[in-house]
């Protein structure tokens, strides 16, 4: 299959990339790291009037610890420099994890995580892991750039709140801590999930008493991905890290959602898995976070 | 079976592969890497719907674009050509063109065509053809289409039933009275394909000088394209030639004569050669899927155990498909007793046309369902009967002292010792050890399960078994055709009508002369592929059913002998000796026991080509032999409808070893292995493979597998990224061991491999996860085996249920 | 500010050439390298990313050629299976795979030396799961996996010049 006939630029920096987006009256795309958008277009499930390529735009393909322990990202990181980046590792190891989970690697040479947000597959690790950090999104258009949410950037099924003339650059993680867990069910390793679910869970400096914070994000289980804000409740109540408690945070994750059903699996069997990856992703998160207190 | 001239040293050695040394650096030639100077290329316009009339075909605008040199309708080519002739008798005869002209009836069938100067402004161009289509109910469901008043296909056949009979063998009915018990089982089957990497291809180019026709492609069956072609496009086959390049994997699926012919019409029009790949949607949605369909099992059986009868009746989902129609059924019925002794034998079968992709030659045709319910089945009368499945399958396995042995509908079982394959597969498991250790993991709330599944493996096909279809004999036999000849320097050259598709012919057949003529393998050439020009060829000729060993062979060892016989009496003219006390090694005919009196093939050869008044008297210039093997265990149906479909039988044991996550369904094979007999193996290295790979086929059908259509007939897995195939994690390495009872029917002992674990693997699966399952008492009936269904069936209260696979 | 265009003169190396090409946007790198600089061992079987069968090096990073667009690669470093097999004989890898047989139709190969390539390069004694990771990405329809895998231990084996395990 062979895509339409489209015309192909490469700008060589930000303005022109944004002006370009900007100049063109018909349907343009964005070419990142291709491994989404290609096959459509192959497909001709796409079929812009222009392409551009972001890949000679530079500066978008760093990774910057912050200086109280977040990390600033670029939107052009492929994924398989975010599996291997140290800094990564070392501040957002959820984001490596998810980043390793994608594809294979040849797919992780090319993918870049701002493509992967741009797209929004509701099945896609990145998305989720977001929410989840509470990070920010830098969008930058014609009239300059602006911020905006994780939460507030997915709008619905493949929807982003990105305006037509915008791009994503840049990626804000805040600092966090040692409690993650990340756990999804696929039919092969590297496919798309089923479903999955990220955990972040957090206690008091020292402390081995209940969370005070617990971020729970399932993706491939709605149109976007979905924070299980009732099961959050939970597991930052008194007694939600026990078992009993992680169980009940598991069924009200399970509650919360609705997932499609399609050919890989039904709505049903998608919330089932809600609940049973949200107690494996939980328990990893608590397991680390007991790993981690100072002896 | 006489010894060859050179004696046994090459077959039967692990030798590594010639062509592996070519095609490990990109230097395979495949249809894609091929190319005619000038040619256009070619785009097929195809249906959105899967049935519905063709109103009108407007293609003014789409010839209008630039870049474009022809463009076809179906109207068109019902007038520029003949239709398709089936290729499978059948009584149910319609008039089908290469594209569809008045209906069309699948999602994906194709309905014009435009030749251009590359394939993305061919496509372009479809996007310009506009088609005025008034749709019509489509039919997805055979058991559905079989009934009265269902959409019907062809209307003017009034029904979508091609094939519905019933044969029985026995007394059916006094047995299934006779019997302590009847398990009565229903299983379906989904729709799966082979899907070899390398997709369907054809360059066709028309001379108009000489009115004849030139094909390039990776077709399987050039015997029968090559009727077929010439028919439909009325040339006599003398002024059509086709020639196979490398072919990158086929398993049965590469065979569509209609698509050939599009591009030879379009390479006439446009005075052009032209070239069509197919892309991976086109193959996934209308190339071929294997039958899916129903099957009812009644198994009658002693109080011990013992089979008393066998009776099936199954419903077999064609698709669209008139031209190989009941090919599955047939080979069912060939097959259906596995390795079992069953004395009574009845079986009913329907070929059913639905509004989908045209069914096809799958690895395994057929046989993989059909092992999958009688194994299956065993599976659940050892639980019945509280008997070990194994020790079920031991007491009904026909036994080697019972060879050759017949089956009731005249399967010959050549060779082999069922419970011994068994026994080794077993043993080399460690059957019981992992009993235990399912014991053990249980406790932990592990769910382990452990499955065995056997089956028999045929080779070579005999066309006459087509006579049950419509009680007439068209065609018949089991035949190949192979060239050896021995060139002026001494080295020889081979070229057999059965392109390899990854078979290792090249090295497996030089082998093989290479033993029949006291030579090394390196000087024996064997052409690549196919060439009707060349290469000797029968309509039969080509790679299917396993049939390298019962008949390429045979062809090959027929004429290399005729060459070593030819060389003997060059020989003994030269040196005034006896033929009889000659023998070929080293390159050389030598005096037996005085190894210093010897000639050298290429002395004889140059005699023989170049300074031919030094030949013995009568005897023919060249050293060149052809010869045609019919394998004569190939005959006609009998009075009883008895046939021998097929002709020499291999056998299999599998074991694995799967875990089901308790909570996800999750299924992970842990733990495979395969002991197998087909015969001698003639290089153990490919023979190895074939096992590999084949087992691999049959685990993708049982957990990955389908084809899933919708109610309106649109296939909703029409790309790599829905349609699941098995990769290098989904999979563990296949522990290999071997048996080896030669076939007294085959030139050389072998007997088939290429289908091998394709049969008996989604049993073996299916019944390791029962067995993991087996607190929760579920009954598996369908396939494949995902992690949902595995949930459902875990979940409390469910009874056990047939999964909606099977449409 | 450059305006967008449906053909671009590109110029990179494949191979260790340097190539210099104008080509239409929307032409693949697969189809680029297989038709305009006949270099055919890279395979096509899917066009939307999965089969991996058109797996090449671009700048020494294992990429789908079927998913790049020739456009693209001005100014990149291409190797294909023709660039890992040298001017004479078989790469070690390459010996690999022909002793194991560890093809059948031929038609995944190149893919998976390219991957098999980088992997050695990352790891040079990777364990059998690792093989198999890595190999995940690229399907074979005809060898189960098991003989390519035995190839990539054997291959790796002989790089670090010891006696390897099989797996």
């Amino acid at each position: 299959m062979k895509p339409v006939l489209f015309r192909y630029a490469r700008p060589q920096n930000l303005a022109d990339a944004v002006g370009l987006l900007a100049a063109a009256d018909h349907d343009v795309k964005i070419l990142a790291g291709g491994q989404s958008l290609v096959p459509m277009l192959n497909l001709r499930l796409v079929r812009p009037a222009v392409l551009i390529d972001l890949n000679g735009v530079p500066g978008l393909d760093h990774i910057t610890p912050g200086p109280s322990g977040g990390l600033s990202i670029g939107a052009l990181v492929r994924h398989a420099a975010l599996a291997g980046s140290a800094a990564v590792i070392e501040r957002a190891p959820l984001l490596a994890e998810a980043a390793r989970h994608i594809g294979h690697p040849a797919i992780r040479h090319r993918g870049t995580l701002g493509g992967s947000l741009a797209h929004a597959d509701p099945a896609a690790e990145l998305p989720a892991a977001l929410i989840a950090f509470g990070a920010e999104l830098v969008l930058h258009g014609p009239r300059g750039a602006r911020s905006i949410r994780a939460p507030e950037f997915f709008r619905g099924l493949m929807t982003t709140a990105l305006a037509p003339d915008e791009i994503l650059i840049e990626i804000h993680v805040p600092p966090q801590g040692p409690g993650w867990g990340f756990a999804e069910v696929v039919r092969r390793a590297g496919d798309f999930a089923l479903a999955g679910v990220v955990a972040l869970l957090g206690r008091p400096r020292g402390s081995s008493g209940d969370c005070e914070s617990a971020r729970l994000v399932g993706f491939g289980v709605g149109d976007r991905p979905v924070r299980f804000a009732g099961a959050e409740e939970i597991l930052t109540s008194p007694g939600g890290d026990t078992s009993a408690g992680v169980a009940r945070a598991a069924s009200a994750a399970a509650e919360a959602c609705d997932p499609p059903g399609d050919v890989h699996a039904s709505a049903d069997y998608r919330r089932h898995l809600a609940a049973v990856l949200s107690e494996k992703a939980v328990r990893q998160a608590l397991t680390r976070l007991d790993a981690a207190r100072p002896a | 079976m006489s010894e060859p001239a050179g004696g046994a040293r090459w077959v039967g050695t692990a030798l590594p592969l010639k062509e592996d040394v070519r095609l490990v650096a990109g230097r395979g030639r495949y249809i894609d890497d091929l190319g005619q100077s000038g040619q256009l290329h070619a785009a097929f316009l195809r249906s959105p719907h899967a049935h519905a009339r063709i109103v009108s075909v407007d293609t003014r605008a789409a010839a209008a674009l630039p870049g474009v040199a022809a463009v076809l309708t179906g109207a068109e080519a019902a007038r520029l050509s003949g239709p398709i002739r089936p290729l499978i008798p059948t009584t149910a005869v319609v008039l089908d063109y290469c594209l569809a002209v008045d209906r069309v009836r699948y999602v994906g069938e194709p309905l014009a065509a435009v030749a251009a100067v590359d394939r993305a402004t061919a496509e372009d161009a479809l996007e310009q053809i506009r088609v005025e289509y008034d749709p019509l109910p489509a039919v997805v469901d055979p058991e559905e289409a079989l009934q009265p008043g269902a959409p019907l296909l062809y209307p003017e056949l009034g029904t979508n039933v091609v094939w519905h009979d019933t044969l029985t063998y026995g007394d059916i009915d006094g047995a299934m009275a006779r019997a302590h018990g009847v398990l009565r089982e229903r299983f379906t089957i989904q729709r799966y394909a082979s899907t070899p990497l390398e997709t369907f291809g054809a360059i066709a180019a028309y001379d108009p000088g000489l009115d004849a026709f030139e094909f390039w492609t990776n077709d399987q069956r050039p015997g029968l394209t090559i009727s077929i072609l010439a028919a439909s496009l009325g040339v006599p086959q003398s002024r059509i030639r086709l020639s196979c390049p490398d072919i990158g994997g086929g398993f049965g699926n590469k065979r569509r004569p209609a698509y050939l012919l599009i591009c030879a019409l379009l390479a006439r029009a446009a005075g052009r050669p032209v070239k069509w790949i197919e892309d991976r949607i086109e193959n996934l949605t209308a190339l071929m899927h294997a039958c899916n369909g129903v099957m009812d099992v009644e198994l009658a059986y002693k109080a011990d155990g013992t089979l008393l009868a066998l009776a099936v009746r199954d419903v077999a989902d064609e698709g669209k498909n008139l031209v190989t129609p009941s090919q599955h059924n047939l080979i069912k019925l060939g097959n259906i007793a596995n390795g079992y002794r069953i004395p009574a034998i009845r079986y009913e079968a329907w070929s059913v046309l639905t509004t989908k992709c045209p069914s096809g030659a799958n690895r395994g045709i057929g046989k993989p369902f059909m092992c999958f319910a009688i194994e299956r089945a065993m599976a659940l009368l050892a639980r019945r009967l509280g008997l070990d499945p194994a020790e079920l399958r031991l007491r009904n396995y026909v036994t080697a002292d019972e060879m050759p042995y017949t089956t009731p509908p005249g399967a010959q079982y050549d060779s082999g010792d069922y419970p011994a394959t068994l026994r080794r597969a077993l043993e080399c498991f460690d059957y019981a050890g992992w009993r235990a250790e399912q014991i053990r993991a249980r406790r932990e709330g592990r769910l382990l399960g452990i499955g065995i599944a056997t089956s028999i493996e045929p080779a070579g096909t005999n066309l006459a078994s087509y006579e049950l279809l419509t009680g007439r004999r068209t065609v018949s036999g089991s035949a190949e055709a192979a060239m050896v000849r021995m060139e002026p320097d001494g080295h020889v050259r081979v070229a057999v009508g059965d392109p390899s598709s990854g078979q290792g012919y090249e090295t497996v057949i030089a082998q093989i002369v290479a033993d029949e003529l006291g030579l090394t393998p390196g000087v024996v050439t064997v052409a690549r592929g196919f060439d009707s020009a060349t290469t000797p060829w029968l309509y039969l000729s080509g790679n299917y059913s396993n049939k390298f060993s019962v008949t390429d062979v045979g062809a090959i060892v027929g004429a290399a002998r005729r060459v070593a016989d030819k060389l003997r009496r060059l020989a003994a003219h030269r040196m005034e000796i006896d033929p009889g006390d000659l023998e070929l090694r080293d390159g050389a005919v030598v005096v037996r026991g005085v190894p210093d009196r010897r000639v050298a093939f290429a002395d004889l050869a140059r005699t023989a080509y170049a300074d031919v008044l030094g030949l013995p008297p009568g005897e023919e210039p060249g050293l060149e032999a052809r010869h045609v093997h019919q394998n004569p265990l190939a005959a006609p149906v009998d009075a009883h409808r008895r046939v021998r479909s097929q002709l020499v039988f291999s056998n299999a044991a599998h074991c694995c070893l799967v875990e089901v996550h308790p909570r996800t369904g999750v299924v992970t094979l842990l733990k495979y292995l395969v002991a197998h007999d087909c015969g001698r193996e003639m290089n153990p290295l490919i023979v190895e493979g074939m096992v590999h790979g084949s087992t691999v086929h049959g685990i993708g059908a049982a957990l990955l597998e389908e084809f899933r259509y919708d109610r309106q007939g649109q296939l909703l897995t029409s790309t790599f990224l829905d349609y699941l195939k098995p990769t290098a994690t989904d999979v563990p390495a296949i522990e290999v061991e071997r048996l080896e009872h030669p076939s007294p029917f085959t030139p050389l002992g072998a007997k088939g491999v290429g289908e091998g674990g394709a049969i008996p693997g989604p049993a073996a699966v299916a019944n390791a996860v029962e067995d993991a399952l087996a607190p929760f008492g579920v009954t598996i009936r369908s396939l494949p085996i995902t992690p949902e269904r595995v949930w459902r069936w875990m979940r409390p209260g469910a009874t056990s249920v047939a999964s909606a696979g099977g449409r | 500010m450059i305006a967008p265009a449906e053909r671009l003169s590109i110029r990179l190396t494949v191979n260790g050439r340097v190539i210099e090409r104008e080509v239409a946007a929307r032409r693949s790198l697969a189809d680029f390298l297989r038709e305009d600089l006949g270099l055919t061992g890279t395979h096509v079987g899917c066009e939307h990313g999965v089969c991996g069968a058109c797996t090449v090096l671009v700048d020494g990073e294992s990429a789908r050629s079927c998913l790049l667009f020739a456009v693209q690669l001005d100014g990149a470093t291409v190797t294909t299976i023709e660039g890992l097999t040298p001017p004479e004989g078989l790469s070690p890898l390459q010996q690999a795979f022909c002793a194991a047989h560890a093809m059948q139709c031929g038609f995944c190969t190149p893919g998976m030396i390219v991957v098999s390539t980088e992997l050695l390069q990352m790891n040079p004694s990777p364990s059998p799961e690792a093989i198999r990771e890595a190999l995940g990405g690229n399907l074979c329809m005809c060898t189960g996996y098991v003989n390519i895998v035995r190839a990539v231990a054997q291959a790796a084996a002989a790089l670090r010049g010891g006696a390897g395990e099989t797996s």
